[in-house]
Order: C-alpha cells, then structure tokens, then sequence
C-alpha cells in the first residue's frame, strides 16, 4: 500500500511537471504548443534514452546497497572501442558481420569490467563506491590510452562505419532499445530469482547470508549488467555522435544515480523499482526540454535540477522505515 | 549507621512495551563493594545506567549522601563522583590512552592549548594506581581487552569517583585479567570507594562482594550480606519460586545419532563434545556470552573451527558458510531476527521463501503460484496471524515475524534445527505455537539444538540440556531431572574453581 503510495509520488511529480511544460510551452505559428508536437516528445525520448539505459542497471546495483560511479568511463571506452573497429579492424568483414562484432567487442570489454568491479567489491570486500571510483579513472584512462586522446570519427561517407551509425542514430532504434531494455530489466527485477536475490542482500545482507543466499555471485552478475548496459549506450553514443569520444559520458554516473532517486530507490538500496526510475528518468528528461525550449540558461538549469533532486528526495524519504 | 552514600528509592524503566524496573531499590554504603545479580533481563545493567545518569528513569528517586541528587548526565553523574564503567568498554580507540582519560573530564584543566607533557603528569597516577603498565601516549585501540578495562578503572578514578559501578567487568576478560581486577577492586575498597559491581557470575560475588541485591523482573527482591549466605539461596532468589512448567506432553524414543560434535573448539568455544539424535530437542543453556549462540555460529559456517570435528549423519562437516551448511542439512534461527533474519521490506511470502527460490522457478523465473501454494500449509501450521501474504515483515508483531522466519525454515527442511532463543521478546500465544511447532519437529525425526534465555522453555520442550559457561559446556542434564536451579547453578560456574554444579537440597 505504501509502495503504491510512494510510486504515486512520483507519478504524481512527473504530471505535475508535465502539465507545467504545457503551461509554459512557447506556441508555434499554427498555434499548437511546441511542448507537444511528436517531433519533441520523441526528441525527448531520445535525449533521455542512454541516461534511462544506464539508470536501468544503476538501479539493480543501488537496489544491493552499491553504487557504480564507473558507467560514464564504461561509455566512453565502449564508445572509442566501437568507433576503432568499425574504422580500424576487420577490413574483410561484410558489413552486417563487421557492425555486429564490433558492437559485441565494445559491449563484451565494458561488460567485463564490470564484472572485475564486482568481483574485487565482494571478493576483496571494498567499498563499491571506492572500487568503482578506482575504475571510474582508470577505464577512462585506458580509453584515452588506446584513442591516443582523439576522437575517431565515424563519417559520412559510404562505408561501414556511415552505415552503422545511419541505423543506430535513428530514434526508432534508439528509443525503442531503451524500451526493450527496460522491460527486460522490469521483469528481471519484478519475475525472477535473481532480481528476488537483489533486493534480499540490499535489505539486509547479514540476513541474506544467513539465509544462504549467493552475495558474491548476485553482485558480480549486478555489476557486470551495469557494465553491460553501459557499454551498450556507449555504441548508441557512436553513432549519434558520429565519432568514437575518450572523453565522452563525463558525470553521466550522476545523472543515472540522480534518476534512480528521484525515482524512489534510496542509496541504501533494499527498495525500488524500475518502473520509479523509468519515472525519475522521464521527470529529468521533460524538466530540461521544457527549460531548454524556453531558452534557459542552462546553468540556472544545473541549478533548477539541483532543488528537484533534494526535492523529490525530501518526499520520499519522510517515512522511512529503518 | 552513616546515610548511604548512593541510593535508589522506586526507580522504574520501560523501554517501549517493556517494563526493565519496577519500584526497584537499591542502597550502596560507603566502601563497600555490592553487587547487582540477576538473570538476563532482569534488569541490572539499566538500574546501573540510571545511576550513572546515562538512561533517565521513569519515576522514582536517586539519593546522593541522603540528599535527592538529580543525575540527568554522564557529566552529572561525574560531578557528583559517580563512575561507570560500561560492559562495552566506551574508549576512543584512535586517540591515546591519556587522550581518552582527560577528555571530557571535569578534573582536568581544560580550556587553553593542552600539551602532551600536561597529559601525562595528570594521568600517570591514575594510569598507577589502576595498574596499567604503559606509557599515556600509547593508542587505547592497540590495548587488550584486560588493559583497557584497567584504563577505564583509571579513567574514573581520575574524576574522583567515590563510587564506581562496574558493569559485568569480566565478561571479555581472562582469568588472569579478571584476577588482576578482583585484586584492584580490593584496594580501591580499603581507600574508601564504593564499587557497585554488575554480573552474573556467582564465585566472583563471593570472592569480591559485601553484599548482593538480587533483581528478577525488574523488582528488588532482596538485598543480602554476602558472608550470611550461600549460592544456592542467591540461585533461589534469581529463579523466583514460579516454577510451574508444563512438561512435554510426551516424548518419543530418540533415533539415531544426527549431529555429533567432538572437542569442538573455536574463538569463543573450548572443546565442546555432544551428541543430537533424531526426535531429539537438545537443550542448550548459559548466559549471554556463554558460547551458546557461538556453537550455532560453528555448525553453521559462521565462526571458523580451530580444532575437534562435527559429524552430521556420520560424515563430516566443516561448513565453510552458511550457504554451504544449509546445503548439507542444518538450518539456524539466528538469534536477533531483526539484524539477522528478516528483510524488513520484503512481504511475508518472500521472507518465507527465500531460501528454497530454487525449487520454485523455472528458467530463473519465480513460479508464483507454486510459492502460494508451498507456503500455504506452513502459515496454518505456525498459526501465522498476518493482514495478507503480501504485507512487509517490519509490519507485523514480534511473534509473527518470528513465524515467517520459522517458516523460510521449515519450507526448506533440514535435518538438523539449531533455533536461537526463538521465544525471545514474544507474546505468550506466540510462545504456544513455537513450543508446538518443536514438538512437531522431534516428531517427525528431525534434530533440533533449542537455545532459550528462560529456562521454563527448555524445561518444558527439551529432553537434554547441555549447559555451556564461558565457552565449556559444564553440565549435561536430562530435562526430567533438571530444575532451573541446577541449570542457573551450573551456567554461573566460571572457571576451574568451580566446575562441579552446586547442588542445593529442594
């Protein structure tokens, strides 16, 4: 009853915002509201869909009582690695073949380190925020490392490289990985033993032991998805951007830890949902459009933000249970 | 007769639903040293921290040198010469050992830039007369156990203590330390200061008390001079005379051997041999800081075995975790459901289920429908008492709560049972359906350890009862022929003076 509750806070919220980008919407010529045309709201989507991706995993590692502050180097590497072999390897390789495994190259490497990150958080048993801070610089350093700190830009030509990000820049593609990803994500969470497993060891993990429950293995498989989901939006980030970036995804572990708050998982984990980070998500999503539409500046935006975040937190957080 | 020089007159305490104390009375005249004995619970430790200002009572007065004294502070406390020394020894481990003695002390001339060489001078003569034997710049985290109870000893006495209360002193201490400390205790009796001392351990009461103030319940039941009495009577007044116990309704021939340990030894168990058969509730009594809870944590996986051996339907067992133990057959009801068991969170079926997810998925997908219908005959079994199925364990009450954890047991099955104090804080209803369900258990041929705070419940549910103290067990009784003074007399030996229980005429 009360988690319904609270996911109605936060449904509540995301209403009130978007009412309000309505109000304040500038209106077009014909008259409609800008706000509303498809054009922007699936611009929306877009906008918000590699932050919503990673936010997804982020949620399942808050959920344990971690936190991984490595995803936005995770991107950035995932990103440099797709962009090196769509331009670099493989010359031979038809174009379906070369796209392919250079997407599963990139994800497999980013997935692997999260896993490492795992493994040394319940093995060694370091703090998570400690662990992933380490590979937050060091990942980014070994992108860099490999791009010789440039970009590698993916052109426009006719090659495979302008071909791959043809296909993943379109919105469909882009928003509609975004929805799969997070009903999968929902129902691992919502139907499984795994997800059951999470949200066990983020309530009470002394318990979970007790209760024989596999910790390390739970968190190893956590921070291998958030690398995995990392390095996923880090090969939509490619073809976006038309360029392999080391320096891409800065800060972007806040924006996804932001969103999976607002959304009504605290960082002591044991509660939550993906569907209150799908909301949180969208809340911070439609929030800066309606800001950007009205030509914010958009650093009293960082700041609008900023009053939301405690906001939304100050909400949720009055009846906490402990 | 001079005024006492710290007295209690009526003090009650609730904690919560909880009474501690009621109407309890206490007197501490001066340089005497007198002791607060009773069970667990009973109330001692609370009584002690009222008088030492760090729990406010609820009613009641305190009375310094016959005056009423309001004590609402440590610091209070401090400036009308009392001292504690807590069980838990409160010391700021980081900071060095004369740090720890001057701060926060209204002694020490405080206020301007204190140097090192000022630190040590004051507390050189403490550090003395407590007979600690190092320098005032050492760090108190690299103290052992026994020296840092010298520093608290030190620490008091440098505020001026005319009188200390010492709470369970010796319950992390080794014998020599405790010898140490008995002979400390003496000195600082001839120079004239009280010392109030909280324990439960019945040869040290002889060896350093005056006199004894025994508490049951919460209630003074009486104070006694120490010389004029013996264990037996102090074991009597603890117990109390309720001693109706409804015994087993019958009990079954046991069956073959399920669970045997042999000179089990770990960090806090010393060479510990028993056996469990099956359709038997082995008892399993002693103090808190016995071993008891600790001989769960070693079948369980919990505390590594530094020497003896288990054997668990006749081969062994050295669990290396919980997980690993529960895959070979022996489940724990961890002593605090709250820190231990339960997912405060989760809802009462996912509480119950979490242990056997794995015969209830497909694929890693949660058969829902399969989880209801496991979980339904345990509910009705347990006699779960619960809004619905769904409903979070943190809003249910103490005995339901205990149920579902009851039940994540009961639906994986193990052979062998170690419950830890299972009736610990419930209702008497409560009480009645967990007694059932054990009964059940031995029923149906299961092994089942029963550790219990009241001995009432391992009376009345046990067939043998091994007492453990201080990590030994020190008696094996069968439960037919036990009473709870036996059981109390041999839980409160400590040490090879006093192995053989006292046996005391009904």
């Amino acid at each position: 009853m009360l988690d319904l509750l609270r996911r109605a806070q936060s449904l509540a919220a995301l209403s009130g915002i978007l009412v309000l980008a309505i109000l304040i919407s500038p209106v077009a010529s014909d008259g409609s509201r800008i706000f509303l045309q498809p054009g922007n709201l699936t611009d929306i989507l877009r906008q918000i869909s590699l932050i919503g991706i990673i936010a997804l995993a982020m949620t399942f590692v808050i959920l344990t009582g971690g936190i991984d502050l490595s995803v936005g180097s995770l991107l950035a590497i995932s990103t440099t690695l797709t962009a090196m072999a769509l331009t670099r390897a493989w010359p031979h390789a038809s174009y379906t073949s070369h796209i392919l495994r250079a997407i599963l190259a990139a994800v497999a490497v980013s997935t692997l380190a999260g896993a490492v990150n795992g493994a040394v958080i319940s093995a060694l048993r370091i703090q998570p925020f400690i662990v992933t801070l380490a590979s937050m610089i060091g990942v980014r350093g070994l992108a860099k490392w490999l791009s010789s700190n440039e970009n590698i830009d993916i052109g426009f030509g006719r090659d495979v490289a302008a071909e791959f990000a043809a296909v993943f820049r379109q919105k469909a593609i882009v928003i509609g990985s975004y929805a799969c990803a997070a009903a999968l994500f929902w129902i691992l969470l919502a139907r499984t033993v795994f997800g059951r497993h999470v949200r066990a060891i983020g309530d009470n993990e002394k318990a979970a032991e007790y209760a024989g429950l596999p910790i390390r293995g739970t968190k190893i498989w956590v921070y291998s998805l958030s690398g995995l989901l990392s390095g996923f939006a880090g090969v939509l980030y490619a073809a976006e951007n038309h360029q392999g970036n080391p320096n891409a995804g800065v800060a972007y572990e806040l924006d996804a830890i932001a969103a999976v708050v607002i959304g009504g998982t605290p960082l002591t984990g044991g509660k939550g949902s993906i569907s209150g980070t799908i909301v949180g998500t969208l809340i911070m999503g439609v929030l800066t459009n309606m800001l950007r539409l009205k030509n914010v500046d958009s650093n009293v935006e960082m700041m609008i933000k900023a009053v939301i975040i405690v906001l939304a937190v100050a909400v949720q957080g009055r009846d906490s249970d402990k | 007769m001079a005024a006492p020089l710290l007295e209690a007159r009526d003090v009650s305490k609730r904690f919560g639903g909880v009474a501690a104390l009621r109407h309890a009375q206490f007197s501490l005249r001066p340089g005497e040293v007198h002791a607060l004995i009773g069970e667990n619970g009973a109330g001692k430790s609370t009584l002690a921290k009222i008088l030492a200002g760090s729990v406010k009572p609820d009613a009641g007065r305190i009375l310094i040198d016959g005056q009423p004294a309001a004590i609402a502070s440590p610091l209070d406390a401090q400036r009308l010469g009392i001292g504690i020394i807590y069980q838990e020894l409160d010391l700021f481990p980081h900071l060095t050992v004369g740090e720890n003695i001057v701060i926060g002390n209204l002694c020490f001339p405080e206020g301007r830039l204190t140097s090192p060489r000022n630190v040590d001078a004051f507390c050189r003569p403490f550090l003395e007369q407590a007979g600690l034997e190092c320098g005032a710049r050492r760090m108190a985290g690299s103290l052992s156990i026994g020296e840092r109870q010298l520093l608290a000893i030190a620490r008091a006495l440098s505020m001026n203590a005319r009188a200390i209360l010492m709470d369970e002193p010796t319950s992390s201490l080794f014998d020599d330390a405790a010898e140490r400390l008995f002979g400390l205790i003496r000195e600082l009796k001839d120079r004239g200061v009280s010392i109030v001392y909280v324990s439960h351990k019945m040869d040290e009461i002889f060896r350093v008390c005056d006199r004894a103030t025994v508490l049951r319940d919460g209630e003074t039941v009486e104070t006694v001079e120490v010389a004029a009495t013996n264990a037996g009577e102090i074991i009597r007044l603890m117990v109390g005379r309720n001693l109706q116990i409804a015994a087993r309704p019958y009990r079954r021939p046991l069956g073959e051997v399920v669970l045997e340990a042999h000179g089990l030894t770990s960090g806090k168990l010393k060479d510990v041999s028993f056996q469990l058969h099956r359709s038997e509730v082995l008892g399993v009594a002693g103090l808190v800081g016995s071993g008891r809870s600790e001989l769960g944590a070693a079948l369980f996986g919990l505390d590594r075995i530094r020497a003896g051996a288990i054997h668990l339907r006749g081969s062994p067992l050295q669990p290396a975790s919980p997980r690993d133990a529960i895959r070979r057959g022996i489940g724990l009801l961890p002593e605090d459901r709250r820190l231990e068991g339960l997912m405060m969170r989760m809802s009462v079926i996912e509480n119950s289920t979490l242990a056997v997810l794995a015969r209830m998925q497909k694929l890693g997908f949660i058969r829902r429908r399969q989880e209801i219908s496991a979980l339904g005959p345990v509910v009705r079994q347990l006699a779960l008492n619960c809004p619905s199925l769904a409903s979070p364990a943190a809003s249910l009450s103490g005995g339901n709560q205990q149920k579902v954890l009851l039940a994540r047991w009961l639906l994986l099955d193990p052979d062998v049972f170690f419950l830890d104090d299972p009736t610990r804080g419930i209702d008497v209803g409560a009480k009645q359906d967990i007694y059932r369900i054990i009964d059940g258990l031995a029923a149906a041929g299961k092994g089942v350890m029963l550790v219990s705070s009241e001995l009432p419940d391992l009376l009345r549910c046990c067939d043998r009862i091994l007492v453990l103290s201080n990590g030994r067990l020190t008696a094996v009784y069968d439960a037919k022929e036990a009473t709870q003074e036996t059981i109390m007399a041999s839980a409160t030996s400590f040490g090879p003076h006093m192995r053989k229980p006292v046996k005391d005429a009904p």
